[in-house]
């Protein structure tokens, strides 16, 4: 029954998609929910690269500096500054999301279905300072290859012969570097990067009447499709939270040299989340993140939104659809073009990161892979009215059972103390018929007689039996070898 | 007395029947260990599993169903236009296994396309008796250069000291039984080694950056389950280091400097199409599966004339 009318609701969503983005907005759990953060725009467009990164800098802003290694000088038309707003669109757009649905009262023979949404995550960066040239070069092997005023920002690139000068040259020059920048300044140096450094010019930008940092884009080509990470990085075991939101034109963004794992999805949770949407997907995140090795690259959304594609672009929206301006901003320029600008995906990728378990940049590649992926929860509430006759009484034991699995999840996915909630079946209960509520069967949770129960996941069987099928393998080989010898 | 004799006989034939099943069971063991295609069949449906199970893979199963379908009929159809053994199906199932764990596609199309080239690609590009390609590797090559649709993820096996357990331990037991570790392990180390001297000793980065690269899963199923191939890899053994040494370097030089993620991959197609020239300035004898196999090319006189029942 309860099955039914989620078909009957989605399809509902379907038939309306193409001419309206679906549904209220209920919650989400957004980029702001996470601490140290940083949030990325990466486009990448043959060797192409777009990166618009968000200066959400905690503290005074005078005192704001950020080193980026970047593989070319940049020219001054490769570097603008961008709205804040942009970030905004594509974190609402694609952040995880929470979906209501309504049951029908089955005593009343009209079906009604609608849909809600909620939700979302985000990201950080780093800092520094500048001053002269010819000092620079001779006392500290660092040679300013360019210098440029962008808004109310000052702009470096510098190049560095090794780490000690560019460290003190950074140093001296009010750049706070984290103390294991050392550990990456020279790699990087001899990889042939250049060093992209910005401070912040504070007579500008209070003439320009902005109180907040507003992100800074830069452009370049190379063969690299990377974010450095490890210059960031505070240290071994501090953690760091970062919001990739990627833009191609053939399809989704891939994490080459760490693994890239979707976050469970469409998962039936209980009413109650609803108002504690953003803590519950903040502790599945760091439930997954912990049972994925802590090193692994989490997907949260991935979706064609090429803004001329009439397709289902979300199921349901958490926000309105960027526009195409916003996706220029963002760095896609090809998506201003309506006719035939080509296919625009979108892929959210959310990277918790710590310097022991990352210990290499992130390098990503681009794939043909177009399928859609959305990090969805689903929330249905119960029927209204009066659930007596015989086809509401079968209803109210499905709910049952159906709320028995909601909390079930709960606890499997954000590790809930699911406990407290025995009101929650308590409800539906009551509203039984007394032999029809002494008839119900145990539901297995730990507040029901049977209490928890337990039991190694799947992934631990399997590796319990590859080890012993390598076991039994291990039995039989020195058999064979010494047979063959004999043979 | 005739009470005794009774006594006597009785035990016979239950110690009969336990010899038997005993018997019946070793000849069934040793039969499944003679041919090292039953361990590597086993292993990589395994890691297929276990990628899909614990590691979160998006391989549906219809994926896997027309890879292995097509694999399979392709050899049938071989099998039967040639006559070859019936038992070379177990050829394809690797092949077909090695598909799954290894290639993305977008359609299920480009899937079956990859693994009828894979297998055509043995009976059609041969020289002197031996086909060229490792199979899957030639399916996975061709049909990334050609559709555009399919992918390789090298991040998909993520890094850890269990994977290399896994990996090393179940390829070094299959790779013992054919001979041919030696490819695999002169692979990993000329790979290490120069990843070491430019990581470690040139650029500064930590050792730790170094053992991520070579903890990567894809890495080590590489090298111990596809460059191992007895099938494509040079018959001579020092032939053999050469050139698995040439394409650590090869793999190497394309992963550094051009950014090639699957550089391995593109880098064992490359030095595979040189294996006949290997074959003939080094000599060495033919690998066949069913042979008692010469334990590192110790006993070169079978087999050395190819047959067709053994492709």
């Amino acid at each position: 029954m309860n099955i039914n009318l989620q078909f009957a609701s989605l399809a509902l969503l379907a038939a309306n998609s193409a001419s309206a983005f679906c549904g209220f907005y209920v919650a989400k759990a957004d980029a702001t929910l996470f601490n140290d953060r940083s949030e990325v725009i990466l486009v990448r467009d043959g060797r192409r690269t777009i990166i618009t990164m968000s200066n959400d800098f905690q503290g005074d802003v005078k005192d704001f500096a950020m080193v980026v290694p970047v593989p070319t000088v940049l020219d001054r038309n490769d570097i603008r500054i961008v709205e804040r707003r942009v970030f905004d669109v594509l974190d609402s757009y694609s952040s995880p999301r929470l979906v209501e649905y309504y049951d029908g009262n089955p005593c009343i023979q009209w079906e009604y279905a609608e849909e809600l949404d909620v939700m979302r995550v985000p990201m950080a960066a780093e800092a520094m300072a500048d001053k002269a040239s010819t000092r620079a070069r001779r006392e500290y092997g660092v040679t300013i290859e360019a210098r440029y005023t962008v808004g109310e920002y000052d702009v470096l690139i510098l190049s560095a012969q090794e780490s000690n000068g560019l460290k003190r040259w950074l140093l001296d020059n009010d750049y706070q570097i984290p103390s294991t920048a050392h550990e990456v300044l020279d790699p990087y140096i001899k990889s042939g990067l250049k060093f992209f450094v910005v401070k912040i010019d504070l007579e500008r930008m209070q003439a320009q009447g902005f109180e907040f940092l507003r992100p800074i884009q830069v452009r370049f080509e190379s063969e690299k499709f990377m974010l450095p990470i490890r210059l960031g990085m505070a240290n071994s075991k501090g953690t760091q939270d970062m919001i990739v939101y990627a833009f191609t034109r053939e399809g989704r963004v891939d994490a080459v040299n760490y693994r890239t794992v979707r976050m469970p999805t469409d998962r039936k949770v209980p009413l109650f989340v609803k108002e504690r949407f953003g803590e519950f997907y903040k502790d599945l995140f760091k439930r997954k993140w912990k049972q994925e090795g802590r090193n692994a690259v989490t997907l949260e959304y991935a979706w064609n939104v090429t803004p001329s594609w009439n397709g289902m672009k979300c199921d349901p929206c958490v926000g309105p659809p960027p526009m195409p301006q916003e996706f220029v901003d963002a760095g896609v320029d090809w998506a201003g073009n309506w006719n035939g600008g080509g296919q625009v995906f979108f892929t959210r990728l959310h990277v918790r990161y710590s310097r022991e378990k990352f210990p290499q940049d992130l390098f990503f590649q681009v794939t043909p892979n177009t399928e859609h992926y959305q990090a969805r929860y689903v929330l249905t509430h119960p029927a209204q009215g009066d659930l007596s006759c015989e086809a509401g009484q079968d209803y109210l034991e499905e709910l049952y059972y159906r709320r028995a699995m909601e909390l079930d999840e709960l606890h499997a996915l954000a590790g809930w103390d699911i406990s407290q909630h025995a009101g929650y079946l308590a409800d539906v209960r009551r509203k039984l018929v007394p032999e029809r509520r002494n008839a119900l069967e145990p539901t297995g949770l730990p507040f029901d007689q049977d209490g928890g129960k337990g039991g190694p996941g799947s992934g631990t069987m399997l590796l319990l039996g590859i080890f012993s099928l390598i076991a039994v393998g291990a039995y039989f080989l020195p058999r064979s070898l010494t047979g063959r010898h004999t043979a | 007395m005739f009470q005794k004799k009774i006594e006597a006989i009785e035990p016979h034939p239950a110690k009969g029947v336990q010899q038997l099943r005993t018997t019946v069971m070793q000849e069934r063991i040793t039969a499944f260990a003679r041919d090292a295609r039953h361990f590597q069949i086993v292993f990589l449906g395994g890691f297929l599993l276990f990628g899909i199970l614990a590691l979160d893979w998006s391989r549906r199963a219809e994926e896997v169903a027309v890879i292995l379908g097509t694999t399979l009929a392709t050899q049938f159809f071989f099998i039967r236009r040639l006559g070859l053994d019936i038992r070379s199906w177990k050829s394809a199932a690797i092949t077909g296994l090695g598909l799954s764990l290894l290639l993305h596609a977008g359609s299920l199309v480009t899937l079956a396309l990859a693994a009828s080239l894979a297998i055509a690609s043995k009976f059609l590009i041969r020289d002197r008796g031996k086909h060229i390609f490792n199979p899957g590797l030639f399916g996975i090559v061709l049909t990334v250069l050609l559709t555009g649709d399919a992918w390789i993820s090298p991040g998909q096996w993520g890094t850890g000291p269990i994977l290399l357990f896994l990996i090393a331990g179940a390829g070094s037991m299959v790779l013992l039984r054919v001979g041919r570790i030696d490819t695999g392990v002169v692979f990993l180390t000329v790979y290490m080694a120069l990843d070491l001297v430019r990581s470690m000793l040139y650029l500064g980065w930590g050792f730790d950056v170094t053992l991520h690269r070579m903890m990567n899963g894809s890495l080590l199923l590489f090298a111990f389950f596809m460059i191992t191939d007895p099938m494509t890899t040079p018959n001579a053994p020092r032939a053999r280091v050469l050139w698995s040494a040439a394409i650590a370097m090869v793999a190497f030089a394309m992963g550094t400097f051009a950014y090639v993620h699957t550089a391995p991959i593109w880098a064992l197609a490359l030095l595979c199409a040189l294996t006949p020239f290997f074959d003939r300035a080094f000599g060495g004898a033919r690998f066949s599966w069913l042979a008692p196999a010469p334990f590192h090319d110790r006993a070169p006189t079978l087999n050395v004339e190819p047959t067709l029942q053994e492709r």
